[in-house]
């Protein structure tokens, strides 16, 4: 057992819990699928390494424009798109996905398809812990207040929560932003962390790798989304013996727990002491409740 | 409620077993060597035939003895073809399974990918078929710990546009690539520098994006300028469907490409239409010099190896070579070792520089399409600009 | 203007492929609400049983395509059963279902890769390859025999649903399908032929696709193409499919030959968007309201 590789899976992890932190408040809270939430993290990964390699800039600053950046183009997305119903959202995220990594293969400046090195180390792990605490923090008051309140209304009933006057679009459009802005963060420590950056990392099966970990643990749910990165990035990894094999456990791992499981882990519940309690004592039987028990009595 | 317990214990699992993956087991007799590459995705082919090659060359190397008394034992990992996988395995190859160098990728975007962690542990790579200056080269700096048995790109544009200016005496070409590979872009670059430095013209330039099928728009275009060769710098599976459509369309300019061409596929799949084509290929598969591994290969696996199984043998042969006169199977005695790299491969001279880690002066081979097969026309070396 | 001609050939024939597979796509929305990613792995399957059917067994032509797209019809049951069906018996929101056909994707397509194998496979020739040419314009022979086949397997289609009495229980429960089961419709078993005709459909179409462009895991890819076509004709509408199908071959040659090829996609993408913004339901789609 090494630190190093494990370490590496960890920031990995970390960075990924970023930007579906990000989707999960977009999906999982708004309601809205998006495909095309790897182009916010591709955005905010050369944005910031333009700023650290090109302009000079210290690393943090360079993440925070990353973000910044990622959340203003989200902007304009939003304006064109968030008036469409369901799939047509979906594709047009999709298309916008795929448009802006086109764009990127194509721009030599940022080193087109061949891609660009070079960009100095500064991700730690110590880094990314620290801004997945702050970003489960932000979260967390987000949805605690009106504003997540209203973005919960909206995904159950758009059409009641019009009526009693709930600006719909601008909920969508917060809840766009704040998911690009996440997603670029993540995408600035991604960056810093390979050192090397292509426009194919960013492709239509990242969104959806994003996508399916935000439904895995579970739609509405932050430490859902927290546990599902953490198992669904470490599961690759440990089918590595699996070679070929990997990807078919995979898709058959997300259908199985579809199915079995659609409310994924946490099945929209939070990870609170009390449920801790309860689970224990669900597993364990109380011994005043069973006449007969293993071990002395 | 038993579901949720049932859920909740494999999660629990899984996240332990994350923490306990692959524990391996040490043996100190033998001499432990990675490899990356594609094993799933769309250069799942050539991934495939490197790993077959090294474990074949490896088996026989052990049957004679070993090198320096010891076993060689080859670890491999799939990368996807993608950067951040391979720099997931590499991290797992130097840290937990202990290697002590590592053959492969064939991809250069993940070939530079891994550079800081080779770097960080001293562990040397020699990439396979990975043709992008900047993994051994970046801003005039060698990378210390990354070596490679190949050409390169601008290498091999230069040689595709010297053979079509000079000895083709083309002077309209038209290039057709794919805007989303970093191969196909590199290549198209080079390519296009040398032709014009020579007075060529480039008359069309299209593009089109990975897992394009039908390239009759760019075609019917690049036909309409009326170029005498068009350069297809990508891989065989869309030159055989270009090569189709555009006889389907009765363009009867020469077609070109490099070593992304050469594989039984592509003549299988293009049949007919890429007759009378040109490649540049690191290696002719009719040199007496590689019959015995590829008969080898063929009786091993019941089928030819592909290009990158000729290159990955050469890798073995570097490797084992430095590893013997390192004396030992220290990573950084190796690393040492292989920048003074000089011997004989099946593919062509192999003399390592030290300011590059590239086999400097190595021949590329020009291959016409005859009748259905690969007839080797000469080796080329393009003329210094 | 010549060149144009066969631009506006090469896009018509990119466009029959689109529709054939848009089509059965459509369907299974009209019924279910639901994009049916899955879909892409049955075409693939498809052209794998073509190709088998054609190669191994040595069946004719048309024998072949009719077994494909028969088994392809009893696959993509098969999937409904296994991943979809659960979820309807639980009301599952929409959203899950497609990370549902998601997994179901991934998990064809490697399980072709970890099988069969990556390596591509090519169609025996059934027919010419010498091109039709007409002066300076070339038709493909293989273009025109795809083309009839497709537009044949619509008209069967529409057949199918407009005049026959299941096609109208079809109808109905596209419609409503509560009010469907109400009226003594068996609604399990509309899904189930819904599903079969798309798949039927899908294996048609991946021979279609084998032969022109070869056989390979990763087809399941392509099929994003023909999901944008139905949005961009309207989702549910099945002239909307195939019109949007045939448009989105011709816009993208003709924006291929005349601005960039480079950026072609972009394009495209800027035009749906823009569609998509003039008319938020697609050219033919079905205005969706909310139940009041």
């Amino acid at each position: 057992m090494d630190l190093y590789y494990i370490k590496g899976i960890l920031i990995l992890t970390g960075i990924n819990m970023i930007a579906v932190l990000g989707l999960s408040l977009l999906t999982g809270f708004t309601g809205l699928f998006s495909f095309g939430h790897a182009a916010f993290m591709a955005i905010g990964a050369y944005t910031a390494a333009t700023m650290t390699v090109k302009f000079g800039l210290p690393f943090i600053p360079a993440i925070l424009i990353g973000g910044i950046a990622a959340g203003l183009v989200s902007i304009i997305i939003g304006r064109l798109t968030l008036n469409l119903k369901g799939d047509y959202f979906c594709i047009a995220t999709l298309g916008m996905g795929e448009a802006i990594k086109l764009i990127l293969d194509n721009v030599q400046y940022f080193g087109g398809a061949r891609g660009w090195p070079g960009i100095p180390l500064n991700t730690t792990l110590l880094i990314v812990v620290i801004f997945d605490i702050l970003a489960v923090i932000v979260l967390i008051n987000i949805i605690n207040s009106r504003h997540g309140r209203n973005m919960i209304a909206i995904r159950e009933e758009e059409l009641a929560s019009q009526i009693i006057g709930i600006n719909v679009f601008k909920y969508k459009m917060m809840s766009l932003i704040i998911s690009a802005v996440y997603a670029g963060i993540a995408g600035g420590l991604f960056a810093h962390y390979m050192g090397f950056l292509q426009p194919k990392m960013f492709q239509l099966i990242k969104s959806t790798e994003l996508t399916i970990i935000v439904i895995f643990g579970g739609l509405g749910s932050i430490s859902g989304s927290v546990l599902g990165t953490a198992v669904l990035t470490a599961l690759p990894e440990i089918l590595r013996d699996f070679s070929e094999w990997r990807f078919v456990i995979y898709g058959a791992a997300v259908i199985f727990i579809m199915v079995a499981r659609p409310q994924g882990l946490m099945g929209g519940q939070e990870f609170t002491f009390q449920g801790l309690k309860r689970l224990v004592r669900r597993v364990i039987p109380q011994k005043k409740t069973l006449p007969h028990s293993g071990g002395g009595n | 409620m038993s579901k949720k317990l049932l859920v909740l214990a494999v999660c629990v699992v899984l996240i332990l077993t994350t923490v306990l993956a692959g524990c391996t087991s040490k043996q100190s007799n033998t001499i432990k060597v990675g490899w990356i590459g594609s094993l799933t995705g769309d250069q799942a082919v050539w991934g495939q035939s490197e790993l077959n090659t090294i474990k074949m060359l490896f088996d026989e190397i052990n049957n004679n003895g070993g090198v320096l008394g010891k076993k060689l034992e080859v670890i491999g990992y799939d990368t996807k073809g993608d950067a951040t996988e391979a720099v997931n395995a590499v991290k797992r190859l130097v840290s937990q399974d202990k290697v002590v160098a590592i053959i492969g990728p064939n991809s250069s975007g993940s070939a530079i990918a891994i550079s800081s962690i080779l770097e960080q542990y001293k562990v040397p790579d020699i990439a396979t078929v990975a043709t992008n200056p900047k993994v051994t080269v970046v801003d005039g700096k060698v990378k210390p710990y990354n070596f490679r048995v190949c050409f390169i790109d601008p290498y091999q544009g230069a040689v595709a546009a010297g053979y079509a200016y000079e000895v083709l005496k083309f002077k309209k070409a038209a290039i057709l690539y794919d805007v989303t590979d970093e191969y196909s872009q590199g290549l198209t670059e080079f390519f296009e520098k040398s032709f014009k430095a020579m007075g060529g013209e480039i008359v069309a330039k299209e593009g089109f994006k990975a897992g394009d099928v039908d390239f009759r728009a760019q075609l019917s275009k690049i036909k309409a300028a009326n170029p005498d060769v068009i350069f297809l710098p990508y891989f065989y599976k869309e030159v055989a469907l270009t090569a189709k459509q555009a006889k389907d369309l009765g363009i009867k300019a020469t077609l070109m490409g490099g070593d992304g061409w050469p594989s039984d596929v592509l003549l299988q799949m293009a049949g007919d239409a890429i007759n009378g084509g040109y490649f540049i290929n690191h290696v002719s598969y009719d040199d007496p010099v590689v019959q015995d591994y590829k008969n080898k290969y063929y009786q091993k696996y019941g089928k030819w190896p592909e290009l990158n199984g000729y290159l990955a043998y050469d890798a073995v042969m570097v490797l084992v070579d430095a590893i013997k006169r390192a004396g030992s199977a220290d990573s950084e005695k190796i690393k040492e070792a292989l920048e003074t790299t000089n011997l004989q491969g099946i593919t062509g001279k192999i003399m390592i520089s030290k300011d590059t880690h590239n086999p400097e002066g190595k021949e590329a081979v020009v291959i016409k399409i005859v009748d259905g097969k690969y007839v080797f026309q000469q080796k080329y070396a393009p003329k210094q600009q | 203007m010549n060149e144009f001609l066969q631009q506006l050939i090469n896009g018509l024939s990119i466009g029959s492929v689109y529709a054939l597979m848009a089509v059965g796509y459509s369907l299974v929305y009209s019924i279910m609400n639901f994009s049916n990613f899955a879909h892409g792995g049955v075409i693939m399957f498809g052209a794998y049983f073509g190709y088998f059917f054609l190669k191994s067994l040595g069946l004719p032509f048309y024998m072949a395509l009719l077994l494909a797209g028969g088994l392809a019809a009893i696959l993509a049951v098969i999937v409904e059963k296994i991943a979809y069906s659960p979820l309807r018996r639980r009301n599952a929101p929409f959203l899950y279902y497609i990370i549902s056909a998601m997994g179901a994707s991934i998990f064809m397509e490697n399980i072709v890769v970890a099988t069969i194998g990556p390596t591509f496979l090519t169609y025996p020739n059934v027919i010419s390859v010498e091109p039709i040419k007409l002066g300076n314009l070339s038709i493909g022979r293989l273009d025109l025999m795809m083309f009839i086949i497709s537009a044949v397997s619509l008209i069967l289609l529409v057949y199918i649903i407009d005049y026959t009495k299941v096609g109208k229980a079809i109808q109905a429960t596209a419609y409503n399908m509560k009010a469907s089961a109400l009226m003594g419709i068996n609604t399990d078993l509309i899904i189930i032929i819904v599903f079969a005709l798309g798949g039927a459909l899908a294996g048609i179409a991946g021979v279609l696709f084998g032969m022109k462009y070869t056989v390979y895991p990763q087809i399941g890819n392509i099929t994003l193409k023909s999901f944008i076509a139905a949005v961009f004709g309207g989702l549910g509408s099945l002239p909307g499919a195939v019109i949007g199908s045939v448009l989105l071959g011709l816009i993208e040659t003709l924006v291929s030959g005349y601005f960039s090829s480079q950026y072609r996609d972009l394009i495209s993408f800027a035009l749906l968007i823009f569609i998509l913004i003039v008319r938020p339901v697609g050219l033919m789609g079905k205005v969706v309201e909310d139940k009041a």
